[in-house]
């Protein structure tokens, strides 16, 4: 069965609709990680050697890499299916949600007030180019209805059906394998006010909520339509969180009002100099002793360069025109840049919190970041990758 | 109505013209193929419990004017969706 979504805003997709994502779902499993594979093991034993024999002893980059495997009928084939199945992840939800749409509505304001988060939008930020100018990972409609919640339904259930089960049961792996690596790595740290920025539909903000019951959350994105739902679905769930319609390149939070500000797959969608206003604004908004922690991709120079390609395949083909460029980034210069020191960068990696137990998951924090090409990459064998700073 | 394609040109892997509309056709026939086999199955299963003997009333069906109508329309879906990609274009990638 597909994975059914645990909160009030779910949409009853009928039988066809759900067999449809279960298909698509499985599709995926099995390029991520069947096809994933052979894929590499072609490279290995057909591609590379062939590449080597035109670089005249030079070493490859992944533009080499990439260009070589253009030419790879298996990379054509990944490729192709791997391009179809995002768009087919929406195509699945998307009739059934607008069916839904006017009950949802409905049901949101009946749940979201039902812990005491709040929402407040703001009707005169105009949203950036970055989300406007092209249907990031090919989600269509992202501002097709700003005054419903139809874009956060449409991120909610396709990321059930995309992360083909590789992200929680709740889709908030992410942000629970993060928090928790900050309350066992750092038990003496003691968060009260808490801030995800580009938090979408708020999956990994309630996570801070889970993790640190007694602290103040918020999140903010810069698209109406995912906070209206985020709003809700948190109410559905029981936890107060706070949204706020904001871009996270100009906070409109007084200084040190925080002591974390998190994200999580939101900086490989900016441009290197909105991550440099972000940092520079997160230092800003950060209490002496706070923490910046971002859940992303792991960087390019700690990659060889088939896994730099492989990673990139999104950059080329998924509509994430800033994820390269981020990616080639030296991170902990990207920390100094925002105005935090050197000496005050961490980065790890941590497996699945919500699919081990907790001691496990104790011991792993505890070993230092260990990153190969399985870091940050939906497959059987994932780790999350982290980074970040302490403020001063 | 909300959009159901992502805007831009879709890329070409494959050299061949047609190669790519070709594969997102037989996917989605794929998709469509397993729906629908889930659904029999769900059928099947659902009238096996309520003691109904469903394959010999299936051999001996025969549609009324109305049921037919709504095949027909089914098919013209089903048929809209398969075809999708002829309405895109497609940018090469080498």
């Amino acid at each position: 069965m597909p994975m059914e979504l645990l909160h009030d805003l779910k949409v009853a997709h009928r039988q066809d609709a759900r067999a449809r994502q279960d298909f698509v779902s499985a599709l995926r499993g099995y390029m991520l990680n069947d096809m994933a594979a052979g894929m590499k093991q072609r490279y290995q034993e057909e591609v590379a050697p062939a590449m080597a024999a035109g670089l005249g002893g030079r070493l490859p980059t992944q533009d080499d890499v990439h260009d070589a495997m253009k030419g790879d009928l298996y990379f054509k084939f990944y490729s192709s299916v791997r391009y179809n199945a995002q768009e087919m992840v929406w195509r699945s939800v998307i009739p059934g949600i607008e069916a839904a749409l006017p009950e949802m509505v409905a049901r949101a304001a009946t749940v979201q007030d039902r812990a005491g988060g709040t929402l407040t939008l703001d009707p005169t930020l105009a949203p950036p180019e970055n989300v406007t100018a092209v249907d990031v990972h090919l989600m269509p409609g992202v501002y097709a209805a700003p005054d419903t919640p139809s874009a956060g339904a449409i991120y909610d259930n396709g990321l059930a059906v995309f992360s083909a089960g590789f992200m929680g049961r709740e889709l908030d792996d992410i942000g629970m394998s993060m928090a928790n690596y900050v309350r066992k790595r750092f038990p003496d740290f003691a968060p009260t006010d808490i801030l995800d920025c580009g938090c979408t539909v708020g999956h990994n903000t309630l996570a801070w909520a889970r993790t640190y019951p007694q602290a103040r959350v918020s999140g903010i994105d810069v698209s109406s339509s995912v906070l209206r739902y985020a709003h809700g679905r948190a109410g559905s769930l029981g936890i107060a969180a706070h949204f706020r319609q904001m871009n996270a390149t100009a906070l409109d939070y007084p200084d040190a009002s925080f002591d974390v500000v998190f994200s999580s797959m939101f900086l490989h969608e900016l441009s290197v100099k909105d991550i440099k206003l972000f940092f520079a604004e997160a230092h800003r908004v950060l209490r002496p002793g706070g923490l910046l922690i971002n859940m992303e991709l792991p960087p390019n120079q700690a990659l060889d360069p088939y896994d730099q390609f492989y990673l990139d395949w999104d950059c080329y083909y998924n509509a994430e025109p800033y994820y390269r460029a981020f990616r080639d980034q030296d991170y902990a210069g990207l920390t100094r840049a925002g105005g935090f020191a050197a000496d005050d960068y961490l980065q790890f990696t941590v497996p699945q919190y919500t699919y081990m137990s907790d001691d496990d998951f104790t011991e792993a924090v505890q070993r230092p970041a260990a990153i190969d090409g399985q870091t940050g990459r939906l497959s059987a064998t994932l780790q999350w990758f982290g980074f970040g700073a302490w403020k001063r | 109505m909300l959009p159901l394609e992502a805007g831009g040109r879709r890329p070409a892997f494959f050299d061949q013209d047609g190669m790519d509309q070709l594969l997102s056709m037989v996917l989605e026939l794929a998709a469509e193929l397993w729906v629908v086999r889930e659904r029999v199955f769900v059928v099947e299963a659902v009238l096996q419990t309520k003691g109904v003997a469903v394959s010999e009333a299936i051999e001996a069906f025969v549609p009324t004017a109305e049921q037919q109508a709504t095949l027909a329309a089914m098919r013209a879906d089903m048929t809209a969706q398969l075809f999708r990609s002829l309405n895109r274009d497609h940018r090469p990638v080498r």
